[in-house]
């Protein structure tokens, strides 16, 4: 016990020596501090001393508290915490394993009376330590602007620490192997970015291919729809054209049977072309972490928790022209549906899958080689 | 002489490291070292004793071992909590100051916290930083660090320390107290295990030592054990001509030696004799063998400049177990060649 409080204290004097803690730490303080720089006022809004008057955005139009938690969720968590913040604590932390293993250094450690999995793993965890101290700090500054400043005190904003160091932790584990691996702080940071790209663009394509896919099922949906309403006046037409044949209703059935074959060629058309391409991309994300989906998670929980709904909807509602390949319709609440049917098991649970795996992989190489 | 495994602090048989399945670092090495003993080790760059070292501390895996350190087999990790190790090269972390750094070690290797400060504060006074205990290691000289790296391993009170070069950068007066806190902790009871390239320093210090060469033991045992029988009598003489040397000593040598090269050759009581022009060594340091070859010598007419007995230092003996007999070449640097197949009779 006594060597894992080392451990601890040890790894809190190194982040703060690294000045990039300091600096991502104020940072924090500052955009949190910026949310209480901007004030609404019955007549429009102000910042700082700067008052704006404005007829759609006053305190009578949004309600103060409303107001902070719609910041907190757009510019807090998306631009903030999900994005700037994590990707400094990146480049901060990717040299604590290179640095660890170096010669001359890992030798003290590996002398002593600690397991080698044992002391990887601490190690890990110290490195979590650095984003949950960051994200704790900007979390306690924000319940604090939003609580003083829009009079609505939302425990449930503390919930953003545990999704977040979460979220850090499928990039961390990444950059943990890759620093384990070659021993090099560059080459942890620029594939770990590489990475997260690739990860977020697969799951950009992936919600993509849902969308058309939906869209394609949706079209496929209505033209069947069509096509049964079309066959039942087609039937009435032959009725008619049976028992009273004129010259009308001759024409008018040539007609519902073109009308027919061009829907039965529009059919034919969706056909599922998205089907294949979507199943591909979504056994890939499978075994990948889940990173905006783990974010999303937290809009998700806040909303229901924390009632940010109201902040969120503005969002969903940019969505609804969404339009496919094609030109069809996207629809967006069915996709939002299936999107939201992904259970928080599946998604933190494949994604800790991925990062036991992964942590495995680094520590397996870290155990077995020799310094 | 220690005979039961139990008497050892070390005992080591059959240490063998094979990298990436061609580099043969260490050969079966056997190696014991007495508890409450100072041991050196000594080899060329190369000969494996890092590999050695860090096989003790299990910084590196062997590939066969066999042995006990502190009775434990080879790799007990419980029983690295009894073991200081100072490293080569080592690199502590810059962001704590000296103190931080022995207190943070003896942490790890168990100490309770109440003992870890009360022992710092005794080390850093042992080694002479007291005055800059407090200072971040980032702003201490290469000395100053290898002070505290040999405080650090001796922080959580072992009962073996094992140091890697510890004098390295360290100025004269440090290297005295550094020598003079290993003399105090012999007296303690504490075993120290010392790899070093500084062969003066090894002599002075030092109960037993070890030469590896190759990855394999190529010498063993206390500094008077090794050199006892290597110890002759040295004649040093005037220049004589190869006609009164031949004259003095027939049958001795073959030829006459070529100028900065040794002859070798057999007395008719079989000991050993060289000769390199000026001087004649025979392997026997007994007064009364000595007197017929004195004689001999002045019979035929050669002044005999002086006469003494020489006792070969640690740098002979080492220069000796790293010099090829056949080819008098110096062992090259790096690990040896795997050895050959044996050819099946």
């Amino acid at each position: 016990m006594s060597q894992t409080l080392a451990l601890l204290l040890d790894a809190y004097r190194d982040l703060n020596s690294r000045r990039m803690f300091w600096i991502v730490l104020i940072l924090s303080g500052l955009v949190a501090g910026s949310f209480a720089a901007i004030g609404l006022t019955p007549s429009g809004f102000e910042i700082f001393a700067w008052k704006f008057p404005s007829f759609f955005f006053n305190s009578r139009v949004v309600s103060p508290g409303e107001f902070y938690k719609s910041i907190f969720v757009s510019w807090g968590i998306n631009f903030w915490l999900s994005t700037i913040a994590t990707a400094l604590a990146l480049i901060s932390t990717a040299g604590l394993f290179p640095d660890f293993i170096a010669a001359g250094a890992i030798d003290l450690y590996l002398s002593k009376p600690i397991g080698r999995f044992r002391l990887f793993l601490t190690k890990y965890f110290c490195g979590l330590l650095f984003v949950a101290l960051q994200i704790g700090t900007f979390c306690i500054a924000s319940f604090l602007v939003i609580g003083v400043r829009g009079g609505a005190w939302e425990p449930g904003i503390f919930l953003a620490i545990p999704i977040v160091v979460l979220f850090f932790s499928y990039l961390f584990c990444f950059c943990v192997l890759v620093g384990v691996w070659t021993r090099s702080t560059v080459a942890a940071v620029l594939l770990t970015f590489l990475f997260w790209v690739g990860v977020v663009c697969l799951h950009t394509t992936e919600v993509a291919l849902l969308g058309f896919k939906l869209a394609d099922h949706a079209a496929a949906q209505r033209i069947d729809h069509e096509i049964v309403a079309t066959n039942r006046q087609i039937a009435r037409a032959e009725h008619i054209s049976a028992t009273q044949p004129t010259t009308r209703s001759s024409l008018e059935l040539a007609t519902l049977r073109s009308q027919l074959v061009q829907q039965q060629s529009n059919r034919a058309e969706h056909h599922g072309a998205f089907d294949r391409a979507h199943a591909m991309f979504y056994e890939a994300m499978i075994v990948l972490p889940k990173t905006s989906e783990t974010v999303e998670l937290l809009h998700r929980e806040l909303i229901s928790r924390a009632r940010l709904g109201e902040a969120a909807s503005d969002e969903d509602d940019s969505n609804q022209n969404r339009m496919d390949l094609n030109g069809n319709p996207v629809p967006v609440a069915e996709l939002q549906a299936e999107l939201r049917s992904r259970t928080v098991t599946w998604i933190i649970g494949t994604s800790l899958a991925f990062e036991a795996v992964t942590l495995f992989f680094a520590a397996w190489i870290f155990s077995r080689r020799d310094y | 002489m220690p005979s039961a495994t139990g008497d050892y602090a070390i005992d080591l048989h059959n240490v063998t490291k094979i990298y990436r399945r061609r580099v043969h670092a260490l050969q079966g090495v056997a190696m014991q070292v007495n508890r409450g003993e100072i041991f050196g080790l000594l080899g060329p760059n190369g000969a494996g004793k890092s590999t050695l070292v860090k096989i003790m501390v299990t910084v590196v895996r062997p590939t066969s071992a066999a042995g006990t350190i502190l009775d434990h087999p080879i790799g007990h990790k419980p029983t690295l909590a009894s073991v200081g190790y100072l490293p080569e090269n080592h690199r502590f972390p810059k962001y704590l100051t000296g103190r931080q750094v022995i207190e943070f070690f003896s942490a790890l290797a168990g100490a309770t916290r109440k003992s870890r400060r009360r022992r710092a504060e005794g080390l850093l006074d042992l080694v002479g930083m007291a005055e800059r205990a407090d200072t971040k290691i980032s702003q201490y000289s290469k000395g100053m660090l290898q002070r505290i790296g040999l405080a650090q391993a001796m922080g959580a009170d072992p009962r073996l320390i094992i140091l890697d070069e510890p004098t390295d950068g360290v100025d004269p007066a440090g290297r005295r107290d550094i020598r003079d806190a290993l003399l105090r902790l012999r007296q303690q009871g504490v075993t120290v295990f010392i790899n070093s390239h500084l062969l003066s320093e090894l002599e002075t210090v030092c109960d037993r030592v070890a030469i590896l060469v190759g990855g394999r033991v190529a010498r063993q045992g206390s500094v008077d054990e090794l050199t006892i029988t290597r110890q002759f009598y040295l004649f040093e003489l005037d220049s004589p001509p190869w006609s009164s040397m031949n004259a003095a000593l027939p049958a001795a040598f073959d030829t006459a030696p070529v100028a900065g090269h040794v002859i070798r050759g057999k007395l008719p009581d079989q000991t050993w004799c060289e000769f390199d022009g000026i001087h004649l060594r025979v392997g026997h340091t007994d007064p009364a063998a000595a007197q017929p070859i004195l004689d001999a010598l002045r019979r035929a007419g050669i002044v005999v400049r002086r006469m003494q007995v020489i006792r070969p230092s640690l740098e002979d003996l080492f220069f000796e177990a790293v010099t090829d007999r056949a080819g008098g070449e110096r062992v090259s640097p790096g690990a040896m060649p795997p050895p050959l197949p044996r050819e099946s009779s």
